[in-house]
C-alpha cells in the first residue's frame, strides 16, 4: 500500500513550460490591440477628457461650481478620496502582506493589484488638491522653507497627516512596483530586436536598468523585495488609518469615533480586493489570461471579502450600539438620521451592498464563479462609495444645530470629476496593460516547477 | 484786480503764426510713413526667421504670463492739499438724522475719507433698514441729473420751466398740490408754507406707505390732537397689542429699547406681553402669551374687552389678559395697529378707563411721526381725475405703488397739467411725471426734524451729492424764487446754540403740554363676528418696510426673522389651512424649499401664481402678505421681486391653487430645536425662585467622580489671566430677533451679497446670523410618556407646533478657546490670539473648508466664488458707486478662501490704541463690536472679562451665563443668558 500525500491543485492552468510564460505575458506589449482594447480605451479617454474640462472649469470659477453649502462643506470630492485610497490598499495587501505570508497565488494578480494601487492613489491624490478653493497655494500644506516669516504648517491637524500618509505610501508603492517590473522588463528587451523594433528595445533597456539575470541581482532582488515589503505591510495599516482619522479626530457626530481606523483598513481591503476583482476578471478575458488567473485566484480572493466584509458589517453595527449606548442624544441622532433621515437610500444601499452582498460567498457556487464574482465585486464597488458619502454627508448635513442644517445634490461638475477620474483610472490601467507585463512572470515561473503534478504525469 | 498772464512756447505763437494752429491739429510733426514700410518689398525677406518669430512669440508669452501673475497694484494718491479734518485712516463721526418718510432715526454717522460708511445710533436706536441707508446712498441707480419728459436736462432748464408753469397755473388761478410723506421737518414746513404764500391755491397733503391715519383720526376726536401718542412701553407691566409691530415696524425705532427696559428679570419683574394677532409678527413671536384670532375678529374682541373692563364677562380668549389689564391700571398698555378710526378711538377709551393716559402713554407731548391723511389724500386723487389740479409736486412718495388705488391715481395724474416729482429714483410715479427733480439722500442733505413734542434733530451732509441732484428744500426755495440756500435757512432757523445742536444732532426744548379734550363719552362698539372665508392681511417685513429699500441688496438678502426667507415675499399661511388646500412645502434634494402657488384674488385684485409659504403661528384661515416687493421701477436688484401687497389691501381672499412649484430662498430650512438645549429657557417664577433655573449645571461621570464639562479636559488652557479678553454675551430674554446687528455687521466687515440662487444653495454669508426656532408639540417628556419610539419621536419634532413659541439666537463665531477649526487647518491659517478671539488669516488660507466642517456652530463662510467685481454677483460689490461703502480697515475677502466673525478686531484693535495713547484702560463703552452697537435691546455686551468695570465680566458670573453646545467643553468666547418668559 502506498499513500499519496495531497497535492496542491496547480496555480498555474494548461501545463505552462517557462517558454509559454514569456510569450503569454509578452504577447498584450508586442502584438496590435484589439477592437475592445480600443473602445474601452476611448471610452475612458473621453471620460478622462470631461472630467479634465470639470477640473479645469472649477479651478476656474471657484468650488461653488460644486454641490457644497456651508453645512455640507465636503462630499463626493472627499467620498471620491477616500474611495479611491482605499482601493489602492488591495494592491499592497496582496504584494506586500501575502508576500510575507508566502502566499504564492498571489503571484499571478500583485503586478495588476499594485498597479491598481499606483493608479489609485493617483486618482485619490487629485482631490485633496482640487478640492482646495485655492488649488494654486496648495505648496503650503508642505513644511517647505519659505519667506512668509515663521509660517509652518500645522502639525495637529489630520489632513497634514494625510499629506505625509499617502505621499509616503505612494513613493513605496511605486518603488515596491518598480522593483518588480525590473526583471520583467529585461524580458521584454530582450525579446526586442534592435533592427525591428530599435524605440522599444532603448526603452525596456532604460527601464530594466541593466538587469542581466545574474545571481548576485535576484539575490538583491529578493532581498529589496523584502525589506519593501517590511515596510509596505505597515502603510496597508497606517494609510487608511490617517485617513479615518480626518472623521475620527474631529467633533462632528458620525466623525467623532474611535473605531474609525481599523474600520475604514478593513473598509479598504474589502473594496480593494473588490476592485481587483473587477478589473482582473476583464483582463483575463481582454489580454487572454485565463490560464493564469484562476478560479482559484478568484475563490481566495472571495474568502478575503466575505472576512473583510462581515468584518466591516459587524463595524456598522458596533457603531449602532455605541451610539445608544453613549445615551449622547446628538450621536443617537446621528444614526437615527442616517438610517431614516433624507438619506436612508444611502444606508440601505451601504448596508446591503457591503453587509448582505458578501454574505452570498458563503456558498461556493457563487464564490467559485466568474459571473456571480464580478457582478457582486461591482456591488461592493458600489456599496464602499456609498458608506464614505454616507459618513460624510448624512453627518454633516444634520449637526449640532438644526438651524444650520441642509442638504446636498451634486452639480453636473461633481459627477463630471467623478467619472472623470475614473476615466483616467482606466485610461492608465489601459495603456498599463499594452505596455508592462501584466503579471510578475519571472515570478510565477517559480512556481512552474513546484507542481508535484507536473511529475506525476510525465510518470 | 488780477491780470491774466499768458505765456508763449515761441515768437511764433505770440505773432500768431498759423502754422501754430496747424501743428496744433496735427497729433503728429510728420506724416507716419506707414505706406513706405508696409510697401518694402524686402520686409517679407527680412532676417527674422519663422523660428525667430517663434522664439519672439514664446518670450512674449512667457514675459505676458510673469507678467500677469503679478498682483495688480492700485495706487492710492494722496491728497495734495489735506483738508483739516481728514486723517488717513481715522474716521470721522457726525450726528445727523435719517428719515425717508417710514422709518425716523438720530444717528451717528461713521464717514472714512470723506465716505460715509456705516450708520450708527446717536439718541434713538436704528434699526436694520437705517443701517442700510448708507448702501442706498451709493446705489449706481439713482437718478444722475434733473429730467424732462424722460430724459436727462439741467437745473435751469428745469427751474426755469417749472416756475414759468408754476407762474402761469397761479396767475390763472389753478390749484397747485404737494403730496409729501409726513413732514417732521419744521423748516420744511415753513417752506412749504412760503411756497403757498407765492402761489396760493396751494394743498399740501401728507401720506405715509402704511397708514396710521386712523390712528390720528381717532386721537384728533378723543382728544382733539391729531398726533400720535408718546409710548412709554418701559413704565407697563402688561402690554398687550391687537397687531401692533411695535418692535418691528408699527411706528417708532424705539420701543424695542423701552421694551428689553420693561423686561429685565433681574429685579423679578418683567412686563406681560400679549399678543392679539394673526399674521405672526417679529413682535407677536417675542410675546408671553400669544392669541391667534382673524382680523375681522379683531374690532369685536376689543369692544368685548372694553365691556369687560367694565365689569362685563370676557371672551374665553382674552379674560386672562383682561383680568391682568383690571390689575394693572395705570400700568399697562393697549396698542392696536388698526386703521379704523372708530377701532381706535375704542383702544382710546380703553386705555383711558385703564387710567393709562400720562402714565404710559400721552398725548400732551405727543409724536409727529406720522402725519398723513386718508381723507386728503382721496379728495386729491378725486380732483385730480376731476381736472381740478393743475400742478402736483411729490416728495418722498411713491403713490403710484404704495397706494391701494394706485390706478385711480394715475389715471388722475395724466390730468395734471405739471408733474414734478423729487424722487431720487425713477420709480414708479416719477416715470410718470414731466419732470424729475432728483433730490438728495439724506447723508448729502441738511435738514432738521420735529419727531416728538419739543425734541429737535438735524440733519447734516457727510459727503458732496454724488450726482447732479438737489435736495427738494433748495428746489422749493428755487421755485419760490428766493436767492436764500437752504442750508442758511436752516441755520437761520435753528440760529441759536447752532453749532452744539450740530455737534450733538439732536437738541430738546421745554415746551408747555399740549392742552387736550375731554375724552368723548361716546364709546363705539363692534360685535363679535364669526367668519368662515379666508380673510387676507397685509403684513411688514422688517427687511424691506414699505419697499423705498427695495433696491438696497443688503435688504433683500436679509432674512425674515420668522420665515427666514430673503428676495422675496409670498402668502403665509398655516399648516392646517394649507393641508386644507391641498398645498405644501418641501424640500428639495439639495435641501432649498420649494412650494406650491396660488391665485390669489382680495378686493378685486388678482394675482396668479402667487407662492405660499407655510409659517407656524399665521392664524388658520388667515393668509398674509408683506408689502415693499413686486416694485417695477425700483432699480436693478429691486425690480421683480414678488407682489406688491398694496395693491391687494385687507380683506377677504379668494384662493384658487394653481400647478407649478415657486423656489424660496431660505436661509434655515429647520424650524425646531429637536428636543435639544440650544437656547436654554426657563419662566419668570421659577427664575425668581431659583436663578440657575433652566441652566442646570449637567455632570459627567468621569474616573474621578462626576464633573462638570468644562472640567473634564484633554487640553491645557489657554492663559487669559493677564492682558484683555474679549468676550460678549447674548442676553436671549432682551434680544427680539430684529437683525439690526446683522446689517451693522454687513457694513463694517463687508460681507458680500450672493443673491437669491445662492441662498437657495445654502450659501449665504452672513457673518451672524439670527437663528430662530420654534416650538414643536413634541418633546421628549412626552415621548417618555406616551412611549413613542425614538424615530417617531424626532420625526414629529421636526414639526413646530400651529401656535409655537418662538425663540431668537444670534449665532455668530464662538471664538471658542479650545477651538476645533484651530486644531484642523493644515496650514495654520485659523489660530487663537491671546485675547481669546479666533483668528482667520486670508492669505494663508487654502481653502480646504475642514475647519468649517468641524465647527459645531456651522458659523464659518467659504467663497465659493468671487463674490467681488465678478458680474455674476451684480450686487454693490460689483458696481463703482456701491465699492465705496466698504470698510477700508476690512479686506475684500477673494474666492477660496473661509471667512467669519472676527469679533471687530479691527475696531478692537482702534480702541486698544487710543486707550494706549491716552494712557488709559479700554473703557466699557468704548469696547463695542458692529452688533453690540446696533442692539436696541442691549442684548448684546462686549467687553474685556478681565476688567471688574466692564459689564460682561459680571455677567460672565451670572446664573443664567451658560455656552452653546457646553458639552463639548470648547470654550466659547461667546456665552448666551437664558431666555426667560413671563408665563405660568
Amino acid at each position: 500500500m502506498q499513500k499519496e500525500a495531497e497535492i496542491r491543485d496547480p496555480l498555474i492552468l494548461g501545463k505552462k513550460s517557462y517558454h509559454d510564460i514569456t510569450k503569454d505575458i509578452a504577447r498584450p506589449v508586442e502584438g496590435k490591440a484589439n477592437k475592445y482594447w480600443w473602445i474601452l480605451f476611448s471610452l475612458s479617454f473621453g471620460l478622462f477628457l470631461w472630467g479634465v474640462l470639470s477640473m479645469a472649469y472649477t479651478v476656474g470659477t471657484g468650488i461653488g461650481a460644486w454641490g457644497l453649502n456651508k453645512t455640507v462643506n465636503w462630499a463626493w470630492d472627499i467620498t471620491n478620496f477616500v474611495w479611491w485610497i482605499g482601493i489602492g490598499h488591495a494592491g499592497t495587501l496582496i504584494s506586500a502582506v501575502l508576500l510575507l505570508f508566502r502566499q504564492k497565488w498571489r503571484m499571478s494578480i500583485n503586478r495588476s493589484a499594485e498597479a491598481m494601487t499606483i493608479f489609485g492613489v493617483l486618482q485619490a491624490s487629485l482631490f485633496p488638491i482640487i478640492h482646495m478653493g485655492r488649488p494654486w497655494l496648495a505648496y503650503y500644506v508642505f513644511p517647505i522653507p519659505n519667506q512668509f516669516g515663521s509660517l509652518w504648517v500645522n502639525f495637529n491637524s489630520p489632513l497634514l497627516w494625510d499629506v505625509f500618509a499617502i505621499s509616503t505610501y505612494f513613493s513605496v508603492s511605486l518603488v515596491f512596483w518598480y522593483i518588480g517590473l525590473i526583471p520583467d522588463f529585461a524580458m521584454l528587451r530582450d525579446r526586442f530586436s534592435e533592427k525591428t523594433a530599435p524605440m522599444k528595445k532603448k526603452l525596456y533597456s532604460f527601464l530594466s536598468f541593466g538587469w542581466s539575470g545574474k545571481a548576485k541581482h535576484w539575490q538583491r532582488f529578493e532581498e529589496v523585495s523584502l525589506v519593501l515589503a517590511g515596510l509596505a505591510t505597515p502603510l496597508v495599516f497606517s494609510v487608511h488609518s490617517i485617513v479615518s482619522m480626518d472623521f475620527a479626530t474631529s467633533v462632528i457626530p458620525g466623525w467623532h469615533t474611535t473605531i474609525f481606523p481599523p474600520y475604514f483598513v478593513l473598509g479598504a481591503l474589502f473594496s480593494g480586493f473588490a476592485m481587483v476583482e473587477t478589473l482582473l476578471i476583464i483582463m483575463r478575458k481582454v489580454v487572454s489570461l485565463e490560464s493564469y488567473i484562476t478560479i482559484k485566484h478568484i475563490e481566495y480572493m472571495n474568502i478575503i471579502i466575505l472576512l473583510t466584509g462581515s468584518l466591516v458589517g459587524t463595524a456598522y453595527i458596533t457603531e449602532l450600539f455605541m451610539s445608544w449606548y453613549s445615551g449622547v442624544e446628538f450621536e443617537q441622532y446621528a444614526f437615527i438620521n442616517r438610517a431614516t433621515g433624507p438619506y436612508w437610500w444611502a444606508y440601505m444601499i451601504m448596508m446591503s451592498c457591503n453587509v448582505l452582498t458578501p454574505q452570498l460567498y458563503w456558498f461556493k457556487k457563487i464564490r467559485t464563479s466568474f459571473v456571480a464574482t464580478f457582478i457582486l465585486s461591482i456591488f461592493v464597488n458600489i456599496g464602499m462609495w456609498f458608506e464614505r458619502f454616507v459618513i460624510i454627508v448624512t453627518s454633516l448635513h444634520r449637526d449640532f444645530l438644526p438651524s444650520s442644517w441642509s442638504m446636498f445634490s451634486p452639480s453636473f461638475i461633481d459627477i463630471g470629476i467623478y467619472l472623470g477620474t475614473i476615466g483616467f483610472f482606466f485610461t492608465l490601467f489601459l495603456l498599463y496593460a499594452r505596455t508592462f507585463p501584466v503579471i510578475a512572470q519571472a515570478e510565477l515561473k517559480t512556481i512552474v516547477k513546484s507542481s508535484g503534478s507536473e511529475y506525476k504525469n510525465k510518470k | 484786480m488780477t491780470k491774466a498772464k499768458k505765456y508763449w512756447k515761441g515768437l511764433a505763437e505770440l505773432n500768431n503764426d498759423p502754422i501754430v494752429e496747424k501743428l496744433r491739429q496735427n497729433e503728429f510733426m510728420e506724416e507716419i510713413p506707414v505706406d513706405e514700410f508696409l510697401g518694402d518689398k524686402d520686409l517679407s525677406s527680412s532676417s527674422t526667421s519663422r523660428r525667430d518669430f517663434l522664439k519672439f512669440l514664446g518670450f512674449t508669452t512667457a514675459a505676458a504670463t510673469l507678467a500677469a501673475c503679478e498682483t495688480p497694484i492700485n495706487k492710492a494718491i494722496p491728497y495734495v492739499v489735506k483738508p483739516e479734518e481728514i486723517t488717513p485712516g481715522i474716521a470721522n463721526y457726525y450726528a445727523s438724522t435719517i428719515y425717508d418718510g417710514h422709518d425716523f432715526a438720530s444717528v451717528l454717522v461713521k464717514t472714512r475719507e470723506g465716505r460715509p460708511i456705516k450708520i450708527d445710533p446717536n439718541k434713538t436706536a436704528v434699526n436694520a433698514r437705517i443701517q442700510s441707508s448708507v448702501l442706498s446712498l451709493y446705489d449706481s441707480s439713482r437718478l444722475r441729473n434733473p429730467m424732462k419728459d424722460g430724459v436727462d436736462s439741467d437745473w435751469e432748464t428745469v427751474d426755469a420751466d417749472i416756475t414759468s408753469k408754476l407762474n402761469e397755473i397761479a396767475a390763472n388761478g389753478g390749484n397747485i398740490a404737494i403730496l409729501s410723506s409726513t413732514i417732521i421737518s419744521p423748516t420744511t414746513e415753513k417752506l412749504i408754507a412760503d411756497f403757498s404764500a407765492k402761489y396760493g391755491n396751494v394743498k399740501h397733503i401728507q401720506m405715509d406707505a402704511v397708514s396710521y391715519s386712523g390712528m390720528l383720526d381717532a386721537n384728533e376726536a378723543s382728544f382733539g390732537v391729531r398726533a400720535l401718542p408718546t409710548y412709554n412701553f418701559d413704565k407697563a407691566e402688561v402690554i398687550v397689542s391687537f397687531g401692533a409691530d411695535f418692535l418691528g415696524n408699527w411706528l417708532n425705532t424705539d420701543y424695542a429699547t423701552q421694551y428689553a427696559a420693561a423686561r429685565n428679570p433681574k429685579n423679578g419683574k418683567m412686563a406681560k406681553h400679549y399678543q392679539v394677532e394673526s399674521t405672526l409678527s417679529l413682535t407677536g413671536s417675542n410675546a408671553d402669551d400669544r392669541i391667534q384670532i382673524k382680523p375681522s375678529e379683531q374690532a369685536g374682541l376689543l369692544s368685548n374687552l372694553y365691556n369687560a373692563l367694565n365689569g362685563s364677562t370676557a371672551d374665553s380668549r382674552i379674560a386672562k389678559l383682561a383680568n391682568d389689564l383690571l390689575n394693572n391700571k395705570g400700568k399697562s398698555l393697549v396698542v392696536c395697529n388698526s386703521n379704523e378710526p372708530q377701532v381706535q378711538t375704542l383702544v382710546n377709551a380703553i386705555n383711558n378707563i385703564l387710567g393709562n393716559y400720562e402714565n404710559t402713554l400721552t398725548l400732551s407731548s405727543p409724536s409727529y411721526l406720522k402725519k398723513g391723511n386718508d381723507t386728503d389724500v382721496a379728495t386729491l386723487i378725486s380732483d385730480m381725475n376731476a381736472g381740478n389740479i393743475d400742478a402736483l409736486i411729490t416728495y418722498n412718495v411713491n403713490p403710484s405703488y404704495t397706494l391701494a388705488n394706485a390706478d385711480e391715481f394715475n389715471t388722475g395724474l395724466a390730468k395734471v397739467g405739471l408733474k414734478v416729482s423729487t424722487s431720487l429714483y425713477m420709480d414708479e410715479t416719477a416715470t410718470k411725471m414731466d419732470y424729475v427733480c432728483p433730490d438728495n439722500h439724506n447723508l448729502e442733505s441738511w435738514g432738521d426734524a420735529n419727531p416728538s413734542h419739543g425734541t429737535y434733530t438735524l440733519m447734516q451732509p457727510t459727503i458732496n451729492p454724488l450726482f447732479n441732484g438737489r435736495q427738494f428744500q433748495d428746489s422749493l426755495l428755487s421755485w419760490s424764487g428766493s436767492d436764500t440756500k437752504y442750508y442758511d435757512y436752516l441755520k437761520n432757523y435753528h440760529s441759536d446754540n447752532w453749532e452744539q445742536k450740530l455737534h450733538d444732532g439732536y437738541s430738546s426744548e421745554v415746551k408747555s403740554a399740549i392742552i387736550l379734550k375731554k375724552i368723548n363719552a361716546v364709546t363705539p362698539s363692534f360685535k363679535l363676528v364669526k367668519s368662515d372665508a379666508i380673510e387676507f392681511e397685509i403684513s411688514e417685513k422688517i427687511s424691506m418696510g414699505d419697499g423705498s429699500g427695495a433696491n438696497n441688496p443688503w435688504l433683500q438678502e436679509l432674512p425674515d426673522p420668522l420665515s427666514r426667507a430673503c428676495w422675496d415675499n409670498y402668502l403665509t399661511m398655516s399648516a392646517s389651512t394649507a393641508r386644507d388646500l391641498g398645498i405644501t412645502n418641501w424640500n428639495i434634494s439639495n435641501g432649498a424649499l420649494n412650494g406650491n402657488m396660488v391665485n390669489i384674488t382680495v378686493n378685486g385684485t388678482t394675482y396668479n401664481n402667487v407662492p405660499v409659504m407655510i409659517q407656524p403661528g399665521q392664524a388658520v384661515g388667515t393668509v398674509a402678505m408683506a408689502v415693499g416687493y413686486g416694485r417695477t421701477a425700483a432699480g436693478k436688484c429691486g425690480d421683480g421681486i414678488g407682489f406688491n401687497a398694496f395693491a391687494l389691501g385687507n380683506g377677504e381672499a379668494i384662493i384658487e391653487v394653481v400647478g407649478g412649484e415657486y423656489e424660496f430662498a431660505a436661509t434655515q430650512l429647520h424650524h425646531t430645536m429637536m428636543g435639544r438645549d440650544i437656547v436654554k429657557e426657563t419662566t419668570l417664577a421659577d427664575f425668581i425662585n431659583d436663578p440657575t433655573s433652566g441652566n442646570e449645571t449637567v455632570l459627567y461621570a468621569t474616573h474621578d467622580g462626576n464633573k462638570p464639562a468644562d472640567q473634564v479636559t484633554l487640553w491645557d488652557e489657554f492663559d487669559h489671566s493677564t492682558g484683555h479678553f474679549w468676550n460678549m454675551s447674548i442676553d436671549l430674554t432682551s434680544c427680539i430677533g430684529c437683525a439690526a446687528c446683522v446689517i451693522s455687521c454687513h457694513a463694517e466687515n463687508n460681507v458680500p451679497v450672493v443673491g437669491k440662487e445662492e441662498v437657495r444653495k445654502s450659501r449665504d454669508m452672513h457673518w451672524l446670523r439670527i437663528d430662530r426656532y420654534f416650538s414643536s408639540d413634541m418633546t421628549k417628556e412626552l415621548s417618555a410618556e406616551e412611549k413613542i419610539s425614538a424615530i417617531d419621536m424626532y420625526a414629529e419634532m421636526e414639526e413646530p407646533s400651529a401656535n409655537p413659541e418662538t425663540v431668537y439666537q444670534p449665532v455668530m463665531c464662538q471664538h471658542c478657546n479650545h477651538a476645533p477649526c484651530e486644531t484642523v487647518c493644515p496650514v495654520a491659517a485659523t489660530s487663537h490670539s491671546a485675547e481669546g478671539q479666533n483668528h482667520m488669516a486670508y492669505n494663508r488660507c487654502v481653502g480646504t473648508r475642514y475647519c468649517a466642517n468641524n465647527c459645531p456652530y456651522k458659523v464659518r463662510r467659504f467663497n465659493w466664488f468671487q463674490y467681488s467685481e465678478n458680474d455674476k454677483f451684480d450686487f454693490n460689490m460689483n458696481d463703482d458707486y456701491g465699492k465705496m461703502v466698504l470698510n477700508p480697515d476690512v479686506v475684500v475677502r477673494s474666492r477660496g478662501v473661509i471667512e467669519k466673525c472676527s469679533m471687530c478686531i479691527q475696531k478692537i484693535q482702534e480702541i486698544k490704541l487710543e486707550a494706549k495713547k491716552a494712557g488709559k484702560t479700554v473703557k466699557d463703552e468704548d469696547a463695542q463690536t458692529a452688533c453690540s452697537s446696533a442692539c436696541p435691546t442691549n442684548a448684546i455686551v462686549f467687553g474685556d472679562v478681565n476688567d471688574v468695570s466692564h459689564e460682561v465680566s459680571k455677567l460672565k458670573d451670572d446664573p443664567r451665563k451658560y455656552d452653546l453646545l457646553e458639552h463639548l467643553n470648547i470654550a466659547p468666547s461667546v456665552f448666551y443668558q437664558t431666555k426667560i418668559r413671563n408665563k405660568a
